[in-house]
């Protein structure tokens, strides 16, 4: 794969994940959305940790920051926060299989939605800390996706 | 984050942004428009039918409802006259259809496909076939940004429509739920009152549809009770909107679609 083609198919990934997570749904589903943008933040930080790492995630937090109209820096704190823990540990993420990296990005989203949620009340919102392990159920199942296609293009590059 | 979350210094920053998101909106409604055109494929030409000749009837029953509502809008507008009172502010409006909507729960905010072109301004309130639903708060040239009444930072003034004793309902970021807050427990308010909006403040005109009372709960030693309502608007539900204006907006005078 080219290098012009990898950086394509980056782009390509993220305007897709921004516009699944930009597809209205009810109310009664909020909770329920997976966080697509963090999955697909974490999927190259955790495969491609030289080249996506820190700043990669911050630059796609302040987009995210920008398109979902949040206090700037919330998403940029968020996904820097939580894209350092594959970023720290990409030494052992290289032993991890695939049922490990489903349960390690559960971990991770949970973790990244109860951050917000106590963002969100230090300013005074009310916060249902309950609806955490909500999206992060869906977005755990909606990891294999993200994991097949990345594995797929990680071969191609190598 | 909290200089942006309690100011408005990054206004600009964010109106650029919005600017330039409008195509990725429109990218994010591709499957609901989808999804609105497969039920459309897949309906049976008689059900289209069936629900052509109901609509008809409502569209009839409402005219004749209009009829008997434009006999005592007269009338109260002699009484007001008789009265001395200003006379009551007609309004008109503008159908629009939402292209975006926030994707954080917190954050409750819509992208409608109106803008400066066709009149919309900042603080315009936008309502749907039940009630009120927010007010515009960014307008660019071909779309805006409404606040709906349940966001956090959300107030309107309402009354209650049985007695007409005033308060201020506030949005708590749950789309089904807002609170009147700062109500003793001698206020006369019960469970299933009507509220609708007082036009208090001048930036919603009074009389829409606001939501009605929940529950009424009275904690002992608390100086408040805990008023909760339900927004009558389907705030998370309505795809097309209207527009209200005023006739003291000045920019779009008497005119409707």
């Amino acid at each position: 794969m080219t290098s012009m083609r990898y950086s394509l198919t980056v782009i390509f990934s993220l305007m897709l994940a921004l516009v699944l997570q930009l597809i209205p749904v009810s109310a009664d589903w909020l909770s329920w959305k997976p966080n697509f943008l963090l999955l697909i933040v974490i999927g190259w930080v955790i495969f491609q940790p030289n080249q996506w790492g820190i700043g990669f995630a911050a630059s796609v937090g302040f987009l995210a920051d920008l398109v979902f109209r949040s206090p700037l820096g919330l998403h940029v704190f968020l996904f820097v926060f939580i894209s350092a823990v594959p970023y720290l540990l990409s030494g052992w993420l290289l032993y991890f299989n695939f049922i490990h990296r489903c349960v390690f990005v559960f971990i991770l989203i949970i973790f990244s939605e109860l951050l917000r949620n106590f963002m969100y009340s230090v300013w005074g919102v009310p916060v249902d800390y309950g609806e955490a392990p909500l999206g992060a159920i869906s977005s755990a199942v909606m990891w294999p996706v993200i994991d097949k296609f990345l594995v797929k293009v990680h071969k191609r590059r190598h | 984050m909290t200089i942006h979350y309690y100011t408005n210094w990054f206004s600009s920053i964010e109106k650029f942004a919005d600017r330039s998101i409008r195509p990725v909106y429109w990218v994010a409604n591709i499957p609901s428009r989808i999804g609105e055109w497969v039920d459309l494929s897949s309906t049976d030409r008689s059900v289209i039918e069936k629900e052509n000749l109901r609509l008809k009837q409502e569209s009839l029953i409402h005219r004749g409802q209009l009829q008997r509502m434009a006999e005592l809008a007269a009338e109260n507008l002699r009484l007001r006259l008789l009265l001395n009172a200003t006379e009551l502010l007609t309004d008109s409006i503008l159908v629009t259809e939402v292209i975006g909507v926030s994707p954080s729960p917190k954050s409750h905010t819509l992208t409608i496909d109106r803008g400066l072109q066709d009149g919309v301004y900042v603080g315009q309130p936008i309502l749907d076939a039940e009630g009120l639903m927010g007010q515009i708060t960014s307008v660019f040239e071909n779309h805006s940004v409404a606040l709906l009444i349940t966001d956090i930072t959300h107030a309107i003034p309402v009354q209650v429509l049985r007695n007409g004793m005033r308060s201020i309902a506030e949005g708590t970021s749950d789309y089904n739920n807002m609170q009147l807050r700062f109500l003793s427990p001698t206020a006369d308010i019960r469970e299933g009152d009507e509220l609708v909006s007082s036009g208090l403040g001048g930036r919603f005109p009074p009389g829409y549809p606001v939501g009605s009372i929940l529950s009424v709960e009275k904690n002992s030693g608390e100086k408040f009770i805990e008023v909760n309502v339900r927004p009558a608007a389907e705030i998370d539900r309505s795809k097309y909107l209207l527009l209200v204006f005023t006739s003291q907006d000045g920019s779009r005078n008497g005119s409707s679609q």
